[in-house]
Parts: C-alpha cells; structure tokens; sequence
C-alpha cells in the first residue's frame, strides 16, 4: 500500500538516479520536463474526457443516453470531435487585428497548464511546491480575463467584443469573492502553500469549517469558468458565441480546450482547499483520492449547468457585489472570531 | 427560504440523471408502438370469400380485387391490389370484412421511393411475409 502511495515518488527517486549527481541541474532540469509532460497530459486527457462526460451528463439530465455511436457507449465522440476539428479550415477574418486573434487562444491554453503544476496531487507530489501557491495559481487563472477580451477584440466582431467586454465585467467581479472565501481557509493554516493547507486537513476538510466559503468559491468559481448558468459571454442567444464567434477549426478547439482544462484546475483548487486534497481513508492512493474528489466538483458543475437558466446581466452583478461580497466578508469576520476565541480558549 | 427552488432543481434534475431514459434506438430496436396504431395492411388470403366488401366499404377506391370461380363454383381471390397512396388507413375495410381475412397491422415501414411501389399486391406481400416468418 505505502508502495502504492509513493508510486510516483519512487519512479521520480528512480529517474533521478540515473544521474552521477541526483540533485545537479540536468537532473531537475528533466524532472521539470516530465513534470511538464506530465500535467500537459493531465490537462488534454481531462479535457478529452470532460467533453464527452459533459454531453453525457447533458443527455442523462434530459433522459436521454447521450452520445452513443461511436466506439464503446460512444465513449470515442470526442476523439472523433477533436479530428474533425483538426481538418476545419483555418479562417482569420479581414480586418482582424491577427497578432491578437491568433495569440489569445494559445495563451488561454497554457492558463490551466499553469495553474495546475501547483497542485498537490498526492503527498509530496506537486509538480512545483509554491509557498504562495494559492496566490498563484489565483493570479494566473484571473489573466484568462485577458484571453478573452483579446479574442473579443482582436476579432473584429461586434458579438465577440460585446462578449469580451462582458468577459472583463463579469470575471473581475467575481475574482474578489473568489478570493475572499479563500482567505478564511488561509487564515486558518497561516499559509498560502497548498501542500500545507492540504497537511491541514489530516483530520477535518475546511468545507466542514468553512461551509460559506465553499459555497461562495463554487458559485464565484462558476462564474469566474463562464459556465452556466454564468456563460452571458458565449450567451449564444445574445451573443453568438460571444469572443469564440469568429474562431474555427483548432483555435476554437483550443479555447474549448482552454475552458475544460480551466474547469478542471478550478475544481482541483476546490478539491485541495475545501475537500482535504489527497487526504482520504487508507485503503486507496492519496492521488486516487484527490481525482474523486475533483471529478465529484466536476460533476456537480456540470450538473448546476444542466440545471439552472441563464442568469440576467444585472443579477450576475447584483450577485457578485450585494450578495456573494458582504457574505465573504462575513465569513472572513467570523473565521477571525472564531480563530481569536479558540486560541483564548487553548490559553495561547 | 432563499435558495430552496434551486435544490429543488437540482433535486429534479438528479432524479432525471438516475431514471430511465426515454429514448429508443429505433433502427437496432423496434419502437414500441401504441395499441391502436394502425399503419398498414394484412391479408390472409385463405380466409379471404372474395365478397368486395373491403372495396364497397373504402371511402376512396383503394381496393380492387377480382376472383375466379373454382370447381365447386365458390368464389377463388385471383389478384387484391390495394393503392396505399390513397389509403388512410381508416380501418373501414376491415370493419367490413365479414371473414377478418384482411386486417390492420402496425409495420410502420412504407416509404417508398417510387410512386408504383404504392400499388400493394396484397397476395405477394402475403406471400413474402409468410416466407420472412
């Protein structure tokens, strides 16, 4: 079991030895590579599995079986998807600012890439032990506010830059509660370093003693992912496809990519912070554990999107600042409180 | 309390996401049809008196039949050709039909490509039915 466990340590320890000097610069150097592969692989296999869970969730809120033809249940759809996306013709429409246009999805692609080399997937497992991982991974996923407004502008669109524009509006709003219900939980630990929030954890998950925050982080979460009922900037009704309307082929499948590899490094950050990481009874890995735990947040995101309508552009205001705020604020009082009288109590 | 119709949604859409689906894969499954559909026709030609009732009876002259007249000078059917392009399959015919030797059935399959292939011959299909059996 402890083998089990360590697996991946002990294949890194093995990796490592092949070196005269296991610590040099060449040996991190390639530890960084494969660490690099490594998550470069998380954030294309979840995304290829995400789609397809997506439409199935779709079609199971709806009674039906969902993709079904392809492959096994039609399990291969999206290989088949991601094919077809890559034989599309590469349009770039005239008048198009093309630096712009072409470079947003590349960055939004790498956004979740980014993001998710913090996350400890099992213990001693991060890719990169950040000691403001938290703050990172927070300031890195707020620049995908950019890639959309990018692709809104550079498209020469005006759905697309209506929808970039809202992009900005809605995303920069919701950031601060975002934020705020986070900062309970580092009030808590004393520490923005995941791996030790995580530690935290051995006995009580923070959703236990922070309820409010995970509840404020799931909605804000949502609407900082543009998923339903959050999606007003690819509102297809409204906007077409919002900064998405002018992309073809496998820009937009990068985008698309970009979105569900986004999804997938919010829900890990959820898991690690509320849901206790890797922590979990014995009798399964701690990296087995930690995967549940983000597909359960993935399944209840794609569950509210299946369930809920579109929200009005000034409810989602209204929301974010009179609602979600004052009660991350309150949360952020009263873990103060909470922290203040439990240390009068121990006599620290 | 604030909040309560959306965990009620969720709660709906749950029970949708654990039920039963409601789709039928129609080429691979046959659908299950209601009771009552009536879609096309059937004749058994061994029940049949050759009385052109079916044809008195339809509202618009679908049915045509003749018959010949065998040793023991009862009515023999000959041909029964049926044009479906007209048909409504009102069910009137088989109403009529003294010997329910013709009768409503529920293959649902009738598109053609040609305007002749309305034209049933009703023995053939009879025949082809009882050799697919």
């Amino acid at each position: 079991m402890e083998t089990l466990n360590n697996l991946f340590l002990i294949i890194a320890e093995a990796i490592r030895s092949l070196f005269a000097d296991p610590h040099s610069v060449w040996a991190n150097l390639t530890m960084n590579v494969i660490n690099f592969i490594i998550v470069v692989i998380i954030v294309v296999l979840a995304a290829l599995i995400l789609i397809l869970l997506e439409r199935k969730v779709a079609g199971w809120t709806s009674q039906r079986p969902g993709p079904n033809r392809l492959g096994p249940r039609g399990w291969f759809q999206t290989i088949a998807d991601a094919l077809k996306l890559m034989g599309k013709e590469d349009v770039t429409p005239a008048g198009a600012d093309k630096f712009i246009f072409k470079v947003a999805p590349m960055i939004i692609f790498c956004l979740p890439m980014m993001t998710l080399a913090v996350i400890p997937y099992g213990r001693n497992m991060a890719p990169i032990n950040l000691d403001l991982g938290i703050f990172y991974f927070v300031g890195i996923s707020s620049i995908s506010t950019l890639c959309f407004l990018m692709a809104g502008w550079g498209s020469n669109n005006k759905y697309s830059l209506l929808g970039g524009m809202r992009a900005v509006a809605q995303m920069i709003s919701y950031e601060i509660p975002l934020l705020f219900s986070l900062l309970g939980v580092v009030m808590i630990t004393q520490s923005f370093n995941l791996g030790v929030i995580v530690e935290a954890q051995s006995t009580v998950p923070f959703i236990i003693l922070q309820p409010l925050a995970f509840v404020i982080f799931f909605i804000a979460g949502l609407a900082e992912l543009n998923r339903a009922p959050f999606d007003l900037v690819e509102a297809d009704q409204e906007v077409v496809a919002g900064p998405f309307t002018e992309y073809t082929g496998l820009r937009w499948g990068l985008f698309f990519l970009g979105e569900y590899g986004n999804m997938t490094a919010m829900s890990a950050l959820a898991a690690t912070v509320f849901l206790g990481g890797w922590q979990g009874p014995a009798f399964l890995p701690g990296y087995v554990w930690f995967f549940m735990k983000v597909g359960v947040m993935i399944f209840m995101m794609m569950w509210v999107r299946w369930t809920f309508p579109r929200i009005r552009i000034d409810h989602l205001m209204h929301l974010a600042w009179k609602f979600l705020l004052p009660l991350a604020i309150l949360n952020i009082l009263l873990t103060g409180l909470g922290i203040y009288i439990y240390r009068f109590v121990m006599g620290g | 309390m604030f909040g309560k119709g959306l965990l009620q949604g969720l709660g709906i859409t749950f029970k949708r996401m654990v039920g039963p689906n409601i789709t039928e894969f129609y080429p691979e499954e046959k659908p299950n049809l209601p009771t009552r559909v009536r879609s096309s026709m059937g004749l058994d030609r061994d029940k049949c008196i050759s009385c052109n009732m079916c044809a008195m009876a339809c509202p618009n002259s679908v049915i045509k039949l003749t018959s010949e007249k065998n040793e023991a000078n009862k009515k023999v059917l000959k041909t029964y050709h049926m044009d479906v392009g007209r048909c409504l399959f009102c069910g009137l015919c088989t109403e009529a039909c003294p010997t329910k030797a013709l009768k409503v059935t529920q293959e649902f399959e009738n598109a053609v490509y040609e305007p002749e292939d309305m034209q049933w011959d009703m023995i053939q299909r009879a025949e082809r039915k009882g050799k697919v059996e």
